[in-house]
């Protein structure tokens, strides 16, 4: 039996998509069967980041209504194999769904996929809601600003309240050198506010951008900084036990600066 | 409970007269099998015996409905186990609140008397809303933007980081909300 994991983060644009895409290729590259799941109904873009938007037939919405068996709405990636993508209706809106049609699609997929992989849409309303009704994980994407984090405290409480477990947390377009010179939160920070198991921090990286316009997952560039964390968060999935490494460039010299600009 | 005091031996002095010799034994066994503590002896407070807060503010009636309380004598608590986060909200108008947690930015706590955090204020907390003047905000880490007590509001002036010691905010003179450093109560 696999596991369904959300991944969701309440504001928008901090990293949910890109982190989907890239978890799930990256699990897929360690030999699990993975399926990703958009649930950002009416706004998909997953099928784009993945490159499969050209494949994509049918729609969750489709298998919803009994246009189509669920196997058959599951396209193939082109890289990897044991990776599926079942893409999210354009045509529809979030309220056509129901919290419990979707529990119903990963119920099945639990049976046959290690990983089920769901793409969370912003906010905390029905299509959060949609999302979430199937998952026994949670991954929460967050940025380390103010505004995310407080957005992701909320998204926190309400998986709670769903008693979904564990909530891992996911620190994305980390900035070292922004942290360096006290204008970014640290990782000590952003899990002193929202107190959940950190799995991974990702750093800011440009190749992010141009693998997203390009269609191809950033695991599969080797040297990027993003892939390797995106690697490592995957095997930390997968249970393989792999420190997270400190991101923050901390000299004596930044430190000593810290002290004086941070704290007082 | 810091386990440093494993094996230790304590004296407790819990300023209420209101527990009876079986509450006590039980108390004195719970120590006993949970921390490992010896409880050698119990001071019971009496009536006569100086009100919790010294500061207590005694001239605030002006502004007082005939009704409010003015101690927190027979007011109830409650205690709130985990961590309020943003959007969630923890009322409590009949007495006052204990947090064992934070209580997030966006995060509301609202009490009639006291409220005790015993991790960061970040959120917004309100106090008093029963009419007690006297009532207070404890954080082990105050750092909100805005408190209230009663109808007094207090916004910090700036987002500097939180002194790194426990602070109470009370009404002080001129009904505007004080913050000082806490050391008991
Ligand atoms: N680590 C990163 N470094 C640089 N850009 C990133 C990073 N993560 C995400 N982005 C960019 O941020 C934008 C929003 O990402 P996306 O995954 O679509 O967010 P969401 O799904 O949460 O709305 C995209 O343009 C993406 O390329
Ligand atoms: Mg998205």
């Amino acid at each position: 039996m696999g596991k369904v994991i959300v991944v969701t983060s309440g504001k928008g644009g901090v990293g949910k998509t890109t982190s989907t895409a890239n978890l799930g290729t990256a699990l897929a590259l360690l030999g699990k069967s993975v399926v990703l799941v958009d649930a950002d109904v009416g706004l998909r873009n997953l099928d784009i980041v993945m490159g499969l938007e050209s494949r994509v037939v049918y729609t969750s919405m489709d298998v919803i209504e009994k246009q189509c068996e669920l196997n058959k709405a599951l396209v193939r990636d082109r890289r990897v194999d044991g990776l599926m993508l079942l893409a999210a209706s354009q045509k529809n809106n979030k309220d056509d769904m129901q919290p419990e049609q979707m529990k119903a699609i990963c119920d099945k997929l639990r049976t046959t996929y290690d990983f089920t992989l769901v793409d969370s849409p912003a906010g905390i309303e029905r299509g959060f809601r949609n999302a979430s009704a199937g998952a026994d994980e949670a991954i929460v994407v967050t940025t380390p600003d103010v505004s995310a984090i407080r957005d992701a405290d909320r998204i926190i409480g309400l998986l709670q309240n769903v008693e979904i477990e564990p909530i891992n947390l996911v620190i994305n377009r980390f900035s070292p050198q922004l942290v360096g010179n006290g204008s970014m939160m640290d990782q000590a920070d952003v899990l002193d506010i929202l107190n959940i198991d950190l799995i991974g921090v990702v750093p800011e990286d440009s190749a992010v951008i141009t693998s997203t316009n390009r269609g191809i997952p950033l695991v599969y560039e080797d040297g990027s900084p993003g892939a390797q964390a995106y690697m490592r968060i995957a095997r930390r999935l997968t249970g393989q036990r792999i420190p997270i490494p400190d991101l923050e460039q901390k000299g004596l010299f930044s430190n000593i600066l810290n002290w004086f600009t941070k704290k007082r | 409970m810091n386990r440093s005091l494993t094996g230790a031996t304590v004296q407790i002095d819990l300023k209420s007269p209101t527990l009876n010799d079986e509450e006590i034994d039980y108390l004195r066994s719970q120590l006993r099998e949970n921390y490992d503590l010896i409880v050698r002896g119990v001071e019971l407070g009496d009536d006569s015996a100086s009100p919790p807060i010294a500061a207590a503010p005694t001239t605030h009636t002006i502004s007082q409905t005939t009704e409010a309380p003015t101690t927190r004598d027979g007011e109830p608590s409650r205690i709130v186990p985990c961590t309020i986060r943003s959007g969630q909200m923890e009322e409590f108008p009949q007495g006052s609140l204990i947090i064992y947690g934070d209580v997030n930015s966006g995060g509301e706590v609202r009490a009639g008397g006291d409220i005790v955090v015993l991790g960061t204020l970040r959120g917004n907390a309100c106090a008093g809303t029963n009419g007690r003047l006297s009532a207070v905000i404890i954080a082990m880490d105050l750092a909100a933007l805005q408190l209230q007590i009663g109808n007094c509001v207090n916004r910090s002036a700036t987002d500097q980081k939180p002194p790194g010691y426990p602070e109470i905010a009370r009404i002080g003179p001129e009904d505007v909300i004080v913050i000082e450093k806490f050391v008991k109560f």
